[in-house]
Formats: C-alpha cells, sequence, structure tokens
C-alpha cells in the first residue's frame, strides 16, 4: 500500500469540454522526493491541487486520491489540514499575519494547541530554518527568499507527513531558490519527509530528486528515476517545449543523442565530456557585429541616486550607453539596486547627481509626454500593475486611445501587435486569468503599443517557463531588428547568455564589468553559465547549451568523415 | 529604559488604569504634586527626548489653562481685585493652577502609557476578549503597508505607460487617479482569493481556535500586581475614609499632616514610582553583575 495512491484521477473544469486531467495514476511512497514537471497548462498544478482538499478546485472528477489507505475525502479536518502542507507560488500571497512568530503560529492556532506546545513548535522550527534573527520582524521588511523559507517553516510547524509544493520557487532570485531547494533536501533527508515538488526550472532539483515524473497535455509521459526519465526521454521529440527545462548537461546529452549513461550534475557533465570529447578551439558564426557605429540612443554617466535625503546611495556613480538595436542585460544579486538602475534609466526616479541623455538631449528637458510616447518605455517587474480592463483587447484599445489617432489606424495598430506576439486566442480573456507568461506578453503587448525607441525591461523571464522564454527571445530579436534599443535587468544568466548582445555586472551601486556577452560569460568564473561551467576545460568560449551543442557535433561529424 | 517595557501586557495596562485614574480623582495638592513629579520623572526616564520636546507647547498650555479659570469662577473667599465689578479670588487663581497641573500631568503620563503599550500589547491585551478582532487586526497591519507598496508600484507603472498623475490638466489627473484605484483593487480581490487559499489550507475554520503570543505570565508580573493592588487598596480606602478630600471653595481646607495621611501619601509615591523603582533596581543588578565579573 503506497502513501499516496491517485487512481484514474480525470478531472475537468466547469464547463469546459477538455479535461484537463485524463486518468492519472500515480503512487508516491512514503519519504520519497518526487519532482512534477512539464510545460506550464498541462495540468501539474491541478493534479496537486487534488492531494490538498481544502484548495481542491471545482469541477467534475472521477476516480480516487487515497491518503495512508483512507480515501482524502474521508479524512478528518484536522488530519487533513495539518499532515499535508501545501506551499504555493507567491511568496506574498501566502503570508496571513503582520509578525513572523505569528505567521509561523497561525497553523497551530487554527489546530488549536495550548500556548506551550506552540511556543516550542514554533522555537524547533525557528531554530531548524534560521528565522531566529528576523523572528520579531514585521513580515513586510522580509526579503522573497525569506518570506518562501517563512511560508514553508509556517507549514513545517504543524508537522506534516506530505509536503506538496507548486513552483515554490519561480519568484525568487536564483540565490534564494538554491538555498530554499537546499532546505527541501535537508527535510527530505533528516526528516524522511514526503515531498511533491512541482517546478520547471529543473537545474537543481533534478538531480536531487528520487523520481521524477513528467506529465504533457494532463497525462503522466514518464516515470522513474532521474537517470530513468533522462533515456525515457531520448524518444521525445527533439523539440518538445519540456527539453527546455531540463538541466544543461542532460540537455547537451540528450542533443546529442548520446546512448551513454545520462549526466545529471555539471560535474558528471565534465566527466562525460572529458570522456567523450576533445579541447577544441572555436569561434561561433554569431558574432557581436561591430563594423558599424551605431547610434547611442540613451546614455547615463556617472549618476548618484538615494531614496532618501539621509538614506544610503543605491546608485554610485552609475554609467551605460544603450545603443540603437542591441539587447543589453544588467545582472546583478538581489536589492543591489538594479531596479533602481532602470527607474533612474527612465525618469521615474531623478539621480540627484549625473547626466542622462536621450537622443543627445538631457532628460530633464524632456516633458513626460514626449518621453514615455514613441520614445522610451518600461515594462515592470509585475505586469499585474499595467492591467486596467476586463479583457485583453480593451486593455490594448485603452493604451492606443492616448495616442489620439483615427479608428481606423488604432484598429491597424491592436492588429499589428496581436499577430505580432500571438495574442489571438486571449484577446477575450480576463487578464488575471492568464499564465504569468501570458500576463508578462499582454503587458509588453501594451508597452509596445506606445512605439517605444528604448524598451526597459525588469526582469522579463520571472516565473516564465522554458516554451514562453521561447516567445519571449524571438520578440526581442524582432525588436532588434527594427533597431529598438532593449535594456534588461534580470536574474536569468542563461536566457541573457543566449540572447543579448551585450552583458552588464551591477555591483555596489555601478557596473563594474561590462562586456560583449561572449566574452562577459567566458572571463567569468562562477557567475557565468550552467553550459560554461560545464563545458570550459574544453570549450573555452562555449556559452550556451547550443554552443556547446554545435561543438560537440562538429567532432563527432568529423570523426564519422575521417 | 527596556525593565519595565518588559513586564506583561496586563501589568502595563493596569498600571496606568490606576494611575491615570487615581490622578484624574484627586484635588489634593500634595497627591497631585506627588502624582507630577513621578509623571515627570518617568518622562525623563523613558522619553527623555520626546518629553522635552513637548514642553514647548506643554508650559503655554499649562498657563493658559490656569489663568482661564480665575476668569470665569468668581467663588472663593479671598478676593485681591476686581474686574469690572467681577472679583478675583486667590482660590480660583489656585484651583485654576491645581487643574492645569492635573491636565499636565495626566497628559505627561500618557505619553508614557504609549512608549510602554505598543500596539502589539494592546492588541494582545484585547485580542483575548476577541480572538477574531485580533486576527483581524492583524491582518489588515500586514495589508496596509502592502497596498501602499503596490501603489507606489502601480503610480510608476502607468507613468511609464502616459498615464501620470502628477501632470497635466485636472480631468487627466483624476483620470489617472481612479485608474491607480481600479487597479490596486482587481489586483487586491485577485490576491486575496490566495492568501484565502493560504489559510484555509492550513486550517482556519477549524473548531476550537487558539490564540498564542509571545508573552508569557512570570512570577514578577505575578508580585509587581499583588504589589499594585495592595497600594491601590490602601489608597482607595484612605479616599472613601476622606483623608484625601480637599476643598478650595469657599476658601482652602487645611493641610493637616496625620500619620495616616503620612501612610496615604508615601504607598501613593510607591504606586506611582514603580517603573522608575523597577529600573533603578535592574540597573543596580546590572552593574553589580558585571562588577562581579
Amino acid at each position: 500500500m503506497a502513501f499516496i495512491d491517485i487512481q484514474q484521477l480525470t478531472f475537468s473544469y466547469p464547463q469546459m469540454e477538455q479535461p484537463v486531467l485524463h486518468h492519472i495514476d500515480l503512487s508516491i511512497e512514503e519519504g520519497e522526493f518526487v519532482v512534477l514537471c512539464g510545460v506550464s497548462g498541462c495540468g501539474k498544478s491541478t493534479l496537486v491541487k487534488h492531494l490538498k482538499r481544502e484548495i481542491t478546485p471545482h469541477g467534475d472528477a472521477t476516480g480516487s486520491v487515497l491518503y495512508n489507505g483512507t480515501l482524502l475525502n474521508e479524512l478528518s479536518d484536522k488530519i487533513a489540514a495539518s499532515e499535508i502542507g501545501f506551499v504555493m507560488q507567491s511568496p506574498e500571497n501566502q503570508i496571513v499575519t503582520d509578525k513572523v512568530w505569528h505567521e509561523l503560529a497561525f497553523g497551530l492556532e487554527n489546530l488549536g494547541f495550548n500556548t506551550m506546545t506552540i511556543r516550542r513548535r514554533v522555537a524547533e522550527m525557528a531554530n531548524f530554518f534560521g528565522i531566529q534573527t528576523w523572528f520579531r520582524k514585521n513580515t513586510m521588511e522580509l526579503s522573497g527568499g525569506q518570506k518562501q523559507i517563512l511560508n514553508l517553516a509556517a507549514i513545517m510547524a504543524m508537522q506534516p507527513k506530505l509536503l506538496i509544493l507548486d513552483e515554490p520557487t519561480s519568484q525568487l532570485d536564483p540565490i534564494a531558490a538554491s538555498e530554499f531547494i537546499a532546505t527541501l533536501h535537508k527535510l527530505n533527508k533528516e526528516l524522511g519527509l514526503t515531498i511533491l515538488l512541482v517546478e520547471h526550472r529543473l537545474e537543481e532539483v533534478y538531480p536531487i530528486a528520487d523520481r521524477v515524473v513528467i506529465m504533457d497535455k494532463g497525462a503522466i509521459i514518464c516515470n522513474g528515476t532521474p537517470k530513468e526519465v533522462a533515456k525515457a526521454l531520448q524518444h521525445v521529440d527533439q523539440h518538445h517545449p519540456m527539453l527546455g527545462g531540463l538541466p544543461t548537461p542532460l540537455r547537451i546529452h540528450h542533443a546529442l543523442k548520446s546512448q551513454t549513461n545520462a549526466p545529471l550534475t555539471i560535474r558528471d557533465g565534465r566527466q562525460w565530456l572529458t570522456n567523450n570529447f576533445k579541447a577544441q578551439e572555436w569561434q561561433s558564426k554569431k558574432i557581436y557585429d561591430r563594423s558599424f557605429e551605431k547610434k547611442t540612443v540613451l546614455s547615463v554617466k556617472n549618476a548618484w541616486f538615494r531614496y532618501e535625503k539621509d538614506g544610503l546611495d543605491v546608485l554610485r556613480g552609475f554609467s551605460i550607453d544603450v545603443n540603437q538595436g542591441e539587447v543589453i542585460s544588467i545582472l546583478g544579486g538581489n536589492g543591489t539596486g538594479k531596479t533602481t538602475a532602470l527607474g533612474v534609466m527612465s525618469g521615474i526616479l531623478k539621480a540627484y547627481r549625473g547626466k542622462i541623455m536621450i537622443d543627445g538631449k538631457p532628460l530633464r528637458k524632456i516633458s513626460n509626454h514626449e518621453l514615455y510616447h514613441q520614445c522610451l518605455a518600461v515594462l515592470p517587474q509585475n505586469p499585474q500593475t499595467l492591467f486596467v480592463t476586463k479583457s485583453v483587447i480593451s486593455e490594448l484599445q485603452s493604451t492606443v486611445e492616448t495616442q489620439n489617432l483615427t479608428k481606423e489606424e488604432e484598429n491597424l495598430q491592436i492588429q499589428t501587435i496581436v499577430r505580432k506576439l500571438n495574442l489571438e486566442s486571449l484577446l477575450e480573456r480576463h487578464p488575471y486569468d492568464l499564465s504569468g507568461g501570458e500576463q508578462q506578453k499582454v503587458a509588453l503587448a501594451k508597452v509596445l503599443l506606445l512605439k517605444p525607441r528604448i524598451l526597459l525591461l525588469d526582469e522579463p523571464t520571472k516565473g516564465m517557463d522554458a516554451a514562453s522564454k521561447t516567445v519571449l527571445a524571438t520578440l526581442l530579436e524582432q525588436l532588434k531588428e527594427e533597431g529598438v534599443a532593449i535594456v534588461m535587468v534580470t536574474h536569468d544568466i542563461e536566457f541573457s547568455a543566449s540572447h543579448s548582445d551585450r552583458c552588464a555586472l551591477f555591483f555596489d551601486g555601478l557596473i563594474v564589468s561590462s562586456d560583449e556577452t561572449r566574452t562577459f560569460y567566458s572571463g567569468n568564473h562562477f557567475y557565468t553559465t550552467a553550459a560554461h561551467r560545464m563545458s570550459r576545460h574544453l570549450f573555452s568560449n562555449a556559452i550556451t547549451c547550443e554552443d556547446v551543442i554545435e561543438q560537440c557535433n562538429q567532432q563527432q561529424n568529423r570523426m564519422i568523415h575521417s | 529604559m527596556k525593565a519595565f517595557a518588559n513586564y506583561h501586557p496586563i501589568v502595563i495596562f493596569l498600571y496606568f488604569v490606576f494611575v491615570i485614574g487615581l490622578t484624574m480623582f484627586y484635588m489634593h495638592p500634595i497627591y497631585l504634586i506627588i502624582s507630577l513629579a513621578m509623571s515627570i520623572l518617568l518622562s525623563l526616564q523613558i522619553n527623555q527626548k520626546s518629553f522635552l520636546h513637548s514642553l514647548k507647547w506643554m508650559v503655554p498650555l499649562f498657563v493658559i489653562a490656569a489663568l482661564i479659570n480665575p476668569l470665569i469662577s468668581h467663588d472663593g473667599e479671598k478676593i485681591i481685585l476686581y474686574i469690572d465689578d467681577n472679583p478675583i479670588t486667590i482660590e480660583a487663581i489656585v484651583y485654576g493652577f491645581a487643574m492645569s497641573v492635573m491636565i499636565c500631568t495626566v497628559i505627561f503620563w500618557f505619553g508614557c502609557y504609549n512608549k510602554l503599550m505598543t500596539s502589539d500589547k494592546f492588541l494582545y491585551l484585547f485580542g483575548k476578549i476577541s480572538p477574531a478582532f485580533a486576527l483581524i487586526i492583524s491582518l489588515t497591519l500586514r495589508l496596509v503597508p502592502r497596498f501602499q507598496q503596490q501603489i507606489g508600484a502601480i503610480t510608476q507603472a502607468q507613468r511609464a505607460v502616459g498615464m501620470d498623475v502628477t501632470s497635466g490638466n485636472l480631468l487627466h489627473r483624476i483620470k489617472c487617479g481612479i485608474h491607480i484605484l481600479s487597479i490596486l483593487i482587481t489586483w487586491a480581490l485577485e490576491n486575496a482569493i490566495e492568501t484565502a487559499d493560504s489559510m484555509k489550507a492550513r486550517g482556519y475554520g477549524l473548531p476550537k481556535r487558539s490564540t498564542f503570543s509571545l508573552f508569557s505570565f512570570e512570577k514578577r508580573d505575578a508580585l509587581t500586581l499583588t504589589i499594585m493592588f495592595i497600594l491601590m487598596t490602601i489608597n482607595v480606602i484612605g479616599s472613601f475614609l476622606g483623608y484625601t478630600d480637599y476643598y478650595f471653595y469657599p476658601t482652602f481646607s487645611e493641610l493637616v499632616l496625620q500619620p495616616i495621611s503620612l501612610l496615604l501619601y508615601t504607598t501613593y509615591t510607591l504606586l506611582l514610582a514603580l517603573p522608575i523603582i523597577i529600573e533603578l533596581w535592574e540597573a543596580f543588578k546590572w552593574r553589580s553583575l558585571i562588577s562581579n565579573n
């Protein structure tokens, strides 16, 4: 008898013809660490919500879910609430109370424990998760990573036997995300906790999972140990969007159709490359074109900024030049002021010293109307801050209306942008009903309707799965062709390596190093892509998966021909 | 300045109820002076800066309050002059000063109350009476700063798409303001669903909810409470027996120093000085701890 047993579960949302889940059979043993993955919209979130009675979505369900031999619906309320813990995506929305200690105690209060028990459990959790130093703080003051750790700790205080997590790291920066995953690993190893983790960023979780389950279109397509799944995936089509989320070593292994044992970690990947390939010098065909001088459209020189008069300086001599038709990525740790830098570049925040020029004209002298129409646009980190209306189409219309055009021109513009971003199927939907990636796309459409020549993006890939990232990448490419200058602030090393012309490292209030992307990443030792870390001992300047695959393919071809 | 603040909220709260209650009740000059002196001492001890700052407007207030009484009250026997046939009496002047002292003292005590009885302590005490109310307050305290932050983010995002509240004509500004508000409301409602899910998932709504707090009632709290009650009872009994009565009209009643009134003054002083004594005692213990090492 398995710990969790899902039998023939089929589910469809009300008024939807297609079921979201088709005859799912899945059993999980006690103490297992199971990772569930798949492209967004494949039904993975819906599936895990069926394991937590309190938040099971409404709709037609057939089949059964057994918890420890009992039907989930027949568990007592108290056991259902305490023994199955559920951590959701947004760190912010899950926090209920104003104080950290109160948040930890919240679930225990609901279960009606007495003060002594709560005190002990809260203390235990604070110790285990390292919360002691911020135990008495307000929950508002915490960073995103701390918030998510708090959510996890608050659930662990109820001593669950099964922990379900629905994309818990998608809103976190890479460092906080890997800390979070490490904590999960520790819970599993040290307490024998059963964990079911839904995740699309697999780089770190894949090697530590006991079992990987892959879903596609509402059904389970692979289920087994990471190695077994890696093998099973060999039969999956090369262009399946799911593959983009796999760890780098596995992607390279897969793309080369290698029949050897699949490497899961960077270490194994290095070993595997050494065993199968030789070092070689190589020049990428795609090289940043410096041949003709591009016009500088936005330049910041020595900008200083602080939020309060007596506060600390967030920017200390920040300088950057942005050229027409290029994509620049600004990378750097969390809370170092990257978003502030973007604010200063966009004129939303005013630097107290330094020069900001747009097309050679000082920013101060440009009126807001001039600046934000057909000149500069910002895509905020949270696309929801842009949505005003009830449907995507009226969202687009409301933006066009601000430009004083005739009806025909307005319609033409909307049609163009809809076609460009493939929004046809979304037009009638409510912006809030869309997935994170789709919301980002609609927000981008809104911003692009203002016809900017300079586009500033704040964390454009946050919460996106590999497939949505590809769409965004294509779009950036198009805009670049049209001569739009794009600056993005991002944590996504992989994305910036594949899709930007220049990368800049932001640290301590200014840009400390800035270079053409390939030089930038092949020069860094830690702050670089997984593909580079895996292959740099053989191919010194390969930075993306595609680079490594291309080089390996060349070698294989040469071997066949000779 | 931390010693008394670390006591259980109920001790702090009752202390202020007693002290402020008695201060407002007694018009006896000696009691007034004791209370004024103690309130000033405690203020200097726990919030010196804002206390000294507040003197700027407290002194004028004191003088004005004192001067108003003789102008409107003409009772009393010792007349010093007539203004428009209205007698100004010494009794009225002194009574005015006494009232003024009392008002200022109460204000000083409330200053100390604010410093020692922080909002979380107050909420904890009243949460005991209604747990549901306490939870609502806690949720609200979380939401208000969240909304403020979100309004900031929305305003910036909207400014960058040409909907700037800070520029343009009035109509445009109103339109932008409404936009921002409408975005905020949609955002709040949408995100509240997830918060509600998170509450449900953690068993909110199960019967027999308990409340937890970080405050614990210790032996020293019980001891302090007992002392407070004894001192309070002595004073209340004293008042019932008429030892604390004092009359300004028709003329001043006599100040008699009996053993029993001396006892009352001492107990009153002790009650009011409790935080100061605790503070000094802790400071003394602390120093002796360090010097022993």
